[in-house]
Formats: structure tokens, C-alpha cells, sequence
């Protein structure tokens, strides 16, 4: 039981796409100063007491009031620095005039200095964090990160959970482990939004697929390379357990294809599928995931080469028309 | 060992509104037509299939066996193909003019799908797509209990057999490529959606019927009642489609051709309505048992008044015309009966329902009908 603590700003960055740049708005660690897609990954353990500090941004700040929300998570509370609450609240959604302005208790960046939110992690798994204020807008901007709650024990060799996605029992031990973030970037979008003024998302039309933030052939390049700090690119060798964590932070659904391997699934949304009662895991070569959708599944390539993973939803596939690109990334088997 | 040979050609599709559409198929020799979807390839879990892939297009075609393990192609295990160090091909591919061989060794039995895995954005809306039907180990069809889909004891035994794959159609695309102009999937917008390859009502013809030579498969479901009807659901198409049969649920017993079961435990669930995703496949059992129906006791229908009943141009009555299952009765002046037999039938059909349209046009599209029978021969129904 520790306390995992992150202070993490929002801020208006450059996306690195494979023919161009543009803006987006992305969560960074303060003290790195650079905003990031996706967001910082937040690792705990089980019994961990979580403490989010979203704080003002001075200097690059995305100019409007933004939060964040923890689907999956409950009892999250809050409190604000300088103004109040100055005692943990649980987060609520935010109303001025009868009006719904945000999912839960937000940074005002014209007042407030840090909004504190914090919970237990009580399950293993994969969850999602994101903006819950205009978050059709700053979700789709970049303001989406992933959070990895690991079972007690998970890095201590010899415990029943070490090396487990959710602990003993549950069929989730791996060798290698990747985490997936699924989503889509509309490039207009993305040059036409201003802070505070109303975009009409039923103009929304991607035209970038990505994994990570990133779209193929970026999605194979190593990690901090750019705005996007995680490559997608995996590598393991014959007979090891190859644990893919793939969440859906986009709009839009998505079916990821595992390279012709058929997988495991172990995990849907974060609930093992194999309890001590039950083991209803089972395979598939492929996963459709709607939008906040979570899957574990595990891979064990048996032959050496090399494969493509790929969204089966081929127009997915592309950058600007041309294939390949957009949803693909590599796997490597030694 | 079974060979498997495939032709990548092109051809003209027959919609039921009078189009006419370019595309690109497998055919099963170099003198067959391209057809949509491609030949059904049945073969046996642990017997290896060599596919030989012809290309007749001016592109490079690949094939792809998502779920089947080891694929090799000329002898090596299958790569990823670049050309200027930018992807051509998800694995080894044959060049125009050329071929390619690949073999695997299909480790388990149930329902898959096989694809171009070059261009795939284009070459398989095009068409170059197909369904894979691996038999388990001990299949003997004249045994009952081994008449199975993924293997005795496994509470698969089914009586009759059907493959449905989805796909979908944007025309003008389909003319870009026929005309040699780029394939632009951000213009990409489906006018047609197709059961094997037909539009409803062609999608109710028999197979093989003479004025459709590219589209050879029905996709007509016909049984008894209490008969187990299997149905092979086949997502080819890149759009997820929400399907299901009307008058009884099925059970899901297998989802991208794995058995739902974990030992002993049988994990396979009763359903309405599955999502047939982008490359997934479904299979499941499905069983009328209606409204206590027995030879002895058919069920009666009363005629509704005519104003009520949905007579449309020719043939496209819904209704039957006569009790189900029973004695013929009249049938209203300018309707068709479907049920010459006296046969009962349930749609089945996509819930997007703009799919079961063709070009916006109600009926069409991804639909079909579920036919009961009094009596059926048992060769109906076979793969
Ligand atoms: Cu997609
Ligand atoms: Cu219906």
C-alpha cells in the first residue's frame, strides 16, 4: 500500500503524424514540461491510494477549463488548491445555470491551481483516463491516458501473482506485456479548434488511425521519439506468453486483428474471465472494441517471423488514402 | 491432401435492381468466373491444404488464413512483403501473371475466413475474399454423432449446414478501380450489402442459378422442424453487421472458429441478434421448434384481409399465401407464393436495416429467409 502520486498538466503540443504535424492537446508530467499522447502511463498496485494532481499551466495552457475523469474506478474524491473544497469530496458533475459544463469537478485555469483527485485502486487492470469537460473535443485533442493497476505481488519472483495481469489463477501470466491505446485523429479538426469556442463535432471525419497516438509505419519506431513516447512495435520470442492490452480511447469501433494467431482473451474491460468457479476464457483471432472498450488477450506465436496486427477494418489502414498505414503495428518472433 | 486452386480474376456482379458491378474474385480455374465470395474451401482438421493462387490482376494478390497456424508460402513460413521498404503485402504474394503456394495444417476444426492480404483496403471490398470450413478429426456425416462441427461430445452435431458470408458494395469504387482511378476509402459509402455475394432476393435463389455466374452460392436456410441448423457466420465485408435469423435464437458455439468450451465446461450462449465483425467469424446452432407443430398437427394460419397484407411487386409478398406447415390454401390474385411446399419462413437479415436495402431501396440487401419444411430432402443443406 503506497501512495502513487503524479502531477500531471494539459497543454497544447505538436502531434507527429507520418507526413505532417499538427496541434493537440495532451496530458504531460510537470516536471518533463512536455504534453504527451497517449497521456503519462499511471502504474499502481492494488491497494494503492492514487493521487492525481491536474495542475494550471502557465505558459501553454489549452485555455479552457479541463478535468479528469477514471472510468472503472469508484470513490474517486476531490479537492482544489487554492480556492476549496480543502477536504476530500467525491467528484460530481459540474453545472452552471442548470447546465451540465463537465463530467466531474474541473481546473478552472483562471482560479484554481490544482484540482487533487484521488482513489484506491481496488482491481488489476487496464483503465482509462480522460478529460470529462468538453470531452468530445478534448478527448478526440488527445487529452486520454491509461492507467495499469498490477495484482500485489506481480513483481516479486516467486509470488503467486508475479508476472500476472490479475493475479493467480486467472490465466493472465505473460512474458511480454504491451498496452494498445486504439484511436482516430481528424486532421481539420485538429487544426480548426480554438479553447472556448464551439466545435461542431458532426464534422468529425478521421483521417489518421493510430495506435498509441501514433500512425504506421510510426507505430514501429522505438519509444520517445516524439509527442507519441510509445511505439507499438513487439517483440518476443517462440512459446512466450504475449500479453496485449488494448483499449479503445476513440469514437469510433475497431477491430483489431492479431496477425493470423488466434489469442486468449482474459480480460474484458478489466473483469478476468477465468474465476476460481470459472474459466470462460476463450480465443478469437480477432477483437471488436467499441469506444472505452478493454481487452487482455495473450498470444503464443509458435513460429518465428514476422507479423503484421492490424485493424480488420481496413479503410482504418491508411494515412491520407494511402495504404499502408493508420491501425498497424508489428510483431516479431525470434 | 486437398489442392485448392485459385484464380484472382475480375468480373461483372448482378444486383437485384439491374446493376451491374465491377469487381474481383477467386475462381476455381483459370476457365471459371471470378466469383463473390470466392470457392468455398472445405478441408480437414490435421490434413494439410496447399492453395495455389493464380494472379490474373494487374497488382500483386496475396492470401491470407487468419486462425491457421504456420502458414507457409513457397515452402517458407509466411512474411510481411515490402517494396521500397513500404508494405505491399501482409504475407508473400504472387505477382501479375504469377502464382504463389502456400500450405498449412489446420490445427482446429470450425469456420474461417481466407482474403487478399495485399492492398486489403481495396482488393478485398473488391471481392477477393472467400469462407474456410475445417472439418474436426473424426467428422463421419453418416454417424450421427460425429456429424459434428467441431468434433464429437462437443454438442455440435448438427443436421444441416449453412455458410453466410456479409460483404458490402460502394459502386462508384468499384468503378474507380475499373477504370484505373485511385481506390479512395474516404469516399468509401456502401449502396450494397450482400449475403455471399447476393442481394436480397437473389440472396432466396438457388445456388448456382444460370444469369448470376459470379455469384454462385444462395444463401436460402431451409430445415425441419427440430432440426439443428448450423449456421457459419462470416464477417468479409470491412463494416460490423448485427444479424439474426427470426422465430428462434441460436446458440453461439463458436466465435473466429474456436470452440466455446474450456474442458468440460461448455461455455456456448443463446443469442438473438451477434455481431458478425470485420473478419470474425460465428457459428451457431439454430433450432425451430414452433408452436407445438407436428405433421399430425399443422398449424393454422388465418388469410388477413388483403389490405393488410403487404403485396408489393411481383413475388415480393411476405406472406405466404397458405398454412404454414400444412394444407395449401388460395393465394390472392398477383401474389407469388414462396411456399409451394407449404413450407414456413422466417427473415434473417441485418438490424442496421438501411442493409437491408439495395441503394435505399427496401427489400434488398443483407437479408434472406429461414424456410421450414414438412419434408426436405437430406441433401439440402449440405457444404
Ligand atoms: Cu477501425
Ligand atoms: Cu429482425
Amino acid at each position: 500500500m503506497a501512495i502513487v502520486g503524479r502531477i500531471l498538466q494539459a497543454a497544447v503540443g505538436s502531434l507527429s503524424l507520418p507526413d505532417k504535424s499538427i496541434p493537440f492537446w495532451g496530458f504531460g508530467d510537470v516536471f518533463l514540461g512536455k504534453p504527451q499522447n497517449p497521456g503519462p502511463l499511471i502504474q499502481a498496485t492494488v491497494g494503492d491510494q492514487l493521487i492525481i494532481w491536474l495542475m494550471r499551466n502557465f505558459i501553454t495552457s489549452i485555455g479552457e477549463p479541463l478535468s479528469i475523469i477514471f472510468p472503472g474506478q469508484e470513490n474517486v474524491m476531490v479537492r482544489k488548491i487554492p480556492w476549496g473544497p480543502f477536504i476530500y469530496e467525491p467528484v460530481q458533475p459540474q453545472y452552471r445555470s442548470g447546465k451540465m459544463i463537465s463530467l466531474t469537478n474541473y481546473l478552472d485555469e483562471k482560479q484554481d491551481i490544482i484540482v487533487e483527485y484521488s482513489f484506491t485502486a481496488t482491481k488489476p487492470g487496464i483503465y482509462l483516463y480522460e478529460s470529462g469537460t468538453n470531452p468530445e473535443k478534448q478527448v478526440q485533442m488527445g487529452l486520454y491516458g491509461v492507467i495499469v493497476v498490477r495484482p500485489q505481488g506481480f513483481n516479486i519472483p516467486g509470488h503467486p501473482n508475479y508476472m500476472t495481469a490479475y493475479g493467480a489463477g486467472t490465466n493472465s501470466g505473460y512474458d511480454v506485456e504491451k498496452i494498445l491505446v486504439l484511436s482516430e485523429i481528424d486532421s481539420i479538426m485538429h487544426n480548426d479548434v480554438l479553447p472556448n469556442v464551439y466545435y461542431d463535432m458532426l464534422k468529425f471525419k478521421p483521417d489518421y488511425w493510430v495506435i498509441n497516438g501514433r500512425s504506421y509505419p510510426d507505430t514501429i519506431r522505438g519509444d520517445n521519439i516524439s509527442s507519441q513516447p510509445y511505439g507499438s512495435q513487439i517483440n518476443c520470442r517462440v512459446g512466450q506468453r504475449v500479453l496485449l492490452r488494448i483499449i479503445n480511447a476513440g469514437f469510433q469501433n475497431h477491430t483489431f486483428y492479431l496477425g493470423g494467431f488466434a489469442g486468449r482473451i482474459v480480460a474484458e474491460d478489466s473483469f478476468p474471465l477465468k474465476t476460481r468457479s470459472l474459466d470462460a476464457t476463450y480465443e478469437k483471432t480477432g477483437v471488436t472494441l467499441g469506444s472505452g472498450q478493454r481487452i487482455d488477450i495473450i498470444l503464443t506465436p509458435t513460429t518465428p517471423g514476422e507479423y503484421c496486427l492490424y485493424d480488420r477494418e481496413y479503410h482504418h489502414l491508411v494515412n491520407k488514402d494511402q495504404f499502408p498505414g493508420g491501425m498497424m503495428t508489428r510483431i516479431t518472433v525470434m | 491432401m486437398p489442392v485448392i486452386n485459385l484464380w484472382a480474376k475480375d468480373g461483372y456482379l448482378s444486383t437485384p435492381d439491374g446493376n451491374s458491378i465491377y469487381f474481383w474474385g477467386f475462381a476455381k480455374s483459370e476457365s471459371d468466373p471470378a466469383q463473390l465470395p470466392g470457392p468455398y474451401i472445405i478441408a480437414k482438421q490435421g490434413e494439410t491444404v496447399t492453395v495455389n493462387l493464380y494472379n490474373t490482376l494487374s497488382e500483386p494478390v496475396s492470401i491470407t488464413f487468419p486462425g491457421q497456424p504456420g502458414v507457409t508460402a513457397g515452402g517458407q513460413p509466411v512474411r510481411p512483403q515490402y517494396s521500397d521498404g513500404k508494405l505491399l503485402s501482409f504475407v508473400n504474394h504472387a505477382e501479375p501473371g504469377g502464382m504463389m503456394s502456400y500450405n498449412f495444417t489446420p490445427t482446429n476444426p470450425g469456420t474461417f475466413i481466407y482474403e487478399s492480404a495485399t492492398n486489403p483496403h481495396k482488393q478485398v471490398p473488391m471481392g477477393l475474399y472467400g469462407g474456410l470450413v475445417i472439418r474436426p478429426a473424426d467428422f463421419k456425416p453418416e454417424i450421427k454423432e460425429y456429424k459434428t462441427a467441431y468434433g464429437a461430445g462437443t454438442n455440435t452435431e448438427f443436421d444441416r449446414e449453412y455458410l453466410l458470408i456479409t460483404g458490402e458494395i460502394d459502386p462508384y469504387l468499384h468503378r474507380a478501380v475499373e477504370n484505373g482511378k485511385p481506390y479512395l476509402v474516404s469516399k468509401y459509402l456502401p449502396r450494397y450489402w450482400t449475403l455471399n455475394g447476393r442481394c436480397a432476393p437473389d440472396t432466396m435463389l438457388m445456388d448456382r442459378v444460370d444469369y448470376l455466374p459470379h455469384q454462385p452460392y444462395g444463401s436460402m436456410v431451409m430445415g425441419l422442424p427440430g432440426e439443428k441448423i448450423l449456421m457459419r457466420y462470416v464477417g468479409a465485408g470491412i463494416e460490423n453487421h448485427p444479424l439474426h435469423p427470426h422465430g428462434a435464437h441460436t446458440r453461439v458455439v463458436a466465435v473466429d472458429g474456436r470452440l466455446l468450451r474450456n474442458g468440460s465446461i461448455d461455455l456456448s450462449y443463446k443469442r438473438f441478434t451477434v455481431l458478425v465483425g470485420a473478419g470474425r467469424t460465428c457459428d451457431q446452432i439454430y433450432q425451430w421448434h414452433g408452436l407445438g407443430y407436428t405433421p399430425q398437427n399443422p398449424i393454422p394460419t388465418t388469410l388477413p384481409n388483403l389490405r393488410n397484407m403487404g403485396v408489393g411487386d411481383a413475388g415480393w409478398t411476405m406472406w405466404s399465401g397458405s398454412p404454414y406447415l400444412g394444407v395449401k390454401g388460395d393465394i390472392p390474385v398477383g401474389v407469388v407464393s414462396y411456399n409451394e411446399f407449404g413450407e414456413y419462413y422466417f427473415m434473417l437479415h441485418s438490424h442496421e436495416e438501411l442493409q437491408i436495402t439495395n441503394w435505399g431501396e427496401f427489400p434488398g440487401g443483407m437479408m434472406t429467409m429461414v424456410a421450414i419444411y414438412p419434408s426436405l430432402s437430406p441433401d439440402v443443406g449440405l457444404l
